[in-house]
């Protein structure tokens, strides 16, 4: 394995109750390589995310990761509290003290809007909020399942802008998007 | 005697530890053997302790309903055992199989546990002059019921296969404690149940000529049972390994 | 500071839920407070009636505050964030049903012993039965919370029902406490069963919850 190498997949299959999802699905990912998974609806891009995650165990088949991979993933759900502020919801994430905070509230248009309940966010609003947790990390892998969905043409250019320098400093990322990502990067499908 | 049984059912694992299908064809030739054999010994007790036996001495005829009340009681706590114990090696060493089995065994096992709650009320009107009490067996083999019919109900909750094994497993090995529990409950509170009458250590206080037709009637009745657990792992096994070749040239 | 983190994190989420850690202390005020009134009418000593109604009423009340315990983070993704981000799910859980206790479980157990002052008349007993009420609400929670996560995805009525069969025996050490204060024998036996029933399942159960929660995830 060369030293750039993020992680690789080996034949991944997948059953559920004895039904196949998808099998003999394989893919290398470098350092500063963007792999964009494609297929119909319902043929395993979430669950082959999950299962890169390690959330869903493969039924067959082998990942193999670089040694101490850090990855950060978004996927349907956003992992925020719909009861609680958006303040609020920074600080149980740990991002409270970032520095790079304030500016990035302010290019998504929420600065103004901390203490307004997730649950009063429109879907969008709610997506970009979910999406900080992304912007301000620091891993090795970007995993994300439909990322551009909701978002308005502002905030889908600075997602880009933000994964095309990530990639340039050498994380890797795996998307899957109906939407077209305008990122370079390599193709994959899962049908 | 549980000591033996489980020692059994470990070894059968062990055995047909490599597929449903070894499993399956292994148990359709031990079958009609298991069956006809448990049949003649379980009848041959029946008949033997329900009209050669001596009248008790304080209860009369009315106690022979032991012999259909204790094998019940006997066998449903065993099962519950031998589920836990398969659930257990479901977990550690992902045997399918041990999934199938344990699942099979669950509305058995409720099956007989309502025997012997309903063998055990009839009982008590002679007896006790009551059908049902709230002392510590009962209620406990009661538990055991419901519990029977929890795991039943949690994995028909779930359509992924899988995962509704995973938690019918964890369920069945936490559910475990109770076992113990049955036993000694009648030890640790008093009740209206006498203490066990046949322990491994002491001489058993039963007089030997009922104590004869009730071990037969208890391996008769859990060869029996055996068989209706066969036959519950077979239709699991028919359900859910549906796809594979073996069972649609079998069927 | 840091190592607090964690239960501050969860008690804040707790307390800003206020339906969810209010509500269960006010049901149990509700029942404790109506329990008298039905006793007027019927014939029954009050003193007698006490302690079923008691540990009836907080066997209810813990399963309602388990309600739904791990649905929310369940349905939002936190728990997928949890599990990827290689924390321990198992000391999450614990210190999610220990916030859950120090909320809910404890005011009850204080406000039990006052209860038991009205309606006995006895600051002893009341002090004799405080112990026993915070370690029986405690094994309750984890308890409801073992059966919750098991149906976390079908609803928490099928769950709670699984292990109400388990809390059973809890009852019936608690029944056979309350003969012991009555009559001040063998208390500390009772107590100190109860307190080694929680030690054991205070550490196993959130290990098997952390098992069954990655299992739903899958």
């Amino acid at each position: 394995m060369e030293s750039s190498y993020l992680i690789e997949a080996r034949q991944l299959a997948y059953k559920i109750n004895e039904v196949k999802l998808f099998s003999n699905f394989s893919f290398t990912l470098k350092a500063g390589e963007a792999l964009h998974i494609k297929g119909s609806n319902g043929s395993g891009k979430t669950t082959l995310i999950r299962i890169l995650c390690g959330i869903t165990p493969a039924t067959k088949g082998e990942i193999l990761k670089k040694d101490d991979l850090v990855f950060t993933y978004l996927g349907h759900k956003n992992a925020l509290k719909t009861y609680l502020s958006i303040r609020d919801n920074i600080s149980l994430l740990g991002l409270s003290k970032n520095e790079d905070l304030k500016t990035l509230l302010t290019s998504l248009n929420l600065q103004n809007k901390l203490d307004v309940i997730i649950a009063n966010l429109s879907f969008g609003q709610q997506k970009k909020v979910a999406l900080l947790r992304i912007f301000l990390s620091n891993s090795d892998l970007i995993l994300l399942d439909e990322p551009f969905v909701g978002l308005d043409s502002a905030s889908h250019n600075l997602l880009c802008k933000f994964l095309e320098s990530r990639l340039n400093n050498g994380a890797g990322l795996i998307y899957t998007s109906h939407i077209s990502a305008g990122i370079a990067s390599k193709d994959i499908s899962i049908d | 005697m549980l000591r033996e049984i489980l020692i059994i059912v470990i070894k059968k694992f062990i055995h047909q530890f490599a597929s449903p299908k070894t499993y399956f064809y292994q148990v359709d030739r031990l079958y009609p053997w298991l069956l006809y054999i448990s049949l003649f010994i379980y009848l041959f007790a029946i008949i033997w302790g329900l009209l050669f036996t001596p009248k008790d001495f304080v209860q009369g005829h009315s106690y022979r309903i032991i012999y259909f009340h204790v094998p019940a009681s006997f066998v449903a706590q065993s099962l519950y055992a031998a589920m836990a114990i398969s659930s257990a090696v479901f977990l550690i060493w992902r045997v399918k199989l041990a999934a199938y089995l344990a699942r099979s065994i669950a509305p058995i096992g409720a099956m007989v546990t309502f025997i012997a709650l309903v063998s055990g009320s009839i009982w008590g009107i002679p007896t006790w002059g009551t059908w049902w009490e709230w002392d510590a067996r009962i209620t406990s083999t009661l538990i055991l019921f419901i519990m029977y019919l929890g795991l039943i109900s949690l994995h028909n909750s779930f359509n992924n296969f899988d995962k509704a094994d995973k938690l019918l497993a964890y369920l069945a090995i936490i559910g475990f404690i109770q076992i113990p529990i049955i036993k000694k409950s009648v030890d640790w509170w008093s009740s209206l149940h006498q203490p066990a009458s046949i322990t491994i250590s002491d001489k058993p206080s039963i007089d030997p000529s009922m104590l004869y037709p009730l071990f037969m009637s208890m391996i008769g009745f859990a060869g029996l049972v055996a068989c209706l657990v066969i036959l519950s792992s077979k239709v699991q096994i028919y359900i859910r390994e549906k796809n594979k070749s073996w069972v649609k040239d079998h069927v | 500071m840091k190592l607090l983190l964690p239960y501050t994190n969860e008690a804040l989420k707790l307390i800003k839920k206020t339906r969810a850690w209010i509500g269960p202390i006010l049901i149990f005020i509700l029942i404790m407070v109506a329990f008298p009134l039905t006793v007027e009418l019927s014939s029954t000593n009050l003193s007698d009636a006490f302690y079923p109604v008691l540990f009836i009423s907080i066997l209810l009340v813990m399963m309602l505050a388990t309600e739904d315990i791990f649905l929310e983070d369940y349905e939002d993704g936190s728990l997928e964030l949890l599990l990827i981000s290689k924390k321990s799910l198992t000391q999450w859980v614990f210190i999610k049903i220990f916030i859950h206790w120090l909320f809910i479980g404890a005011p009850i157990s204080l406000l039990g012993a006052f209860f038991n002052i009205g309606a006995n008349n006895d600051l002893n007993s009341s002090l004799m039965l405080l112990p026993a009420l915070g370690i029986s609400t405690y094994i309750f929670l984890i308890l409801f919370c073992f059966g919750n996560s098991l149906s976390l995805t079908k609803g928490s009525v099928l769950g709670t029902l699984i292990t109400l069969p388990l809390t059973l025996p809890i009852l019936v050490i608690l029944g056979k406490l309350t003969s012991a204060i009555i009559f001040n024998i063998n208390y500390f036996e009772f107590l100190i069963l109860l307190f080694g029933i929680l030690s054991i399942i205070i550490f196993a159960f959130p290990a098997i919850i952390s098992r069954i929660i990655k299992t739903h995830l899958e």
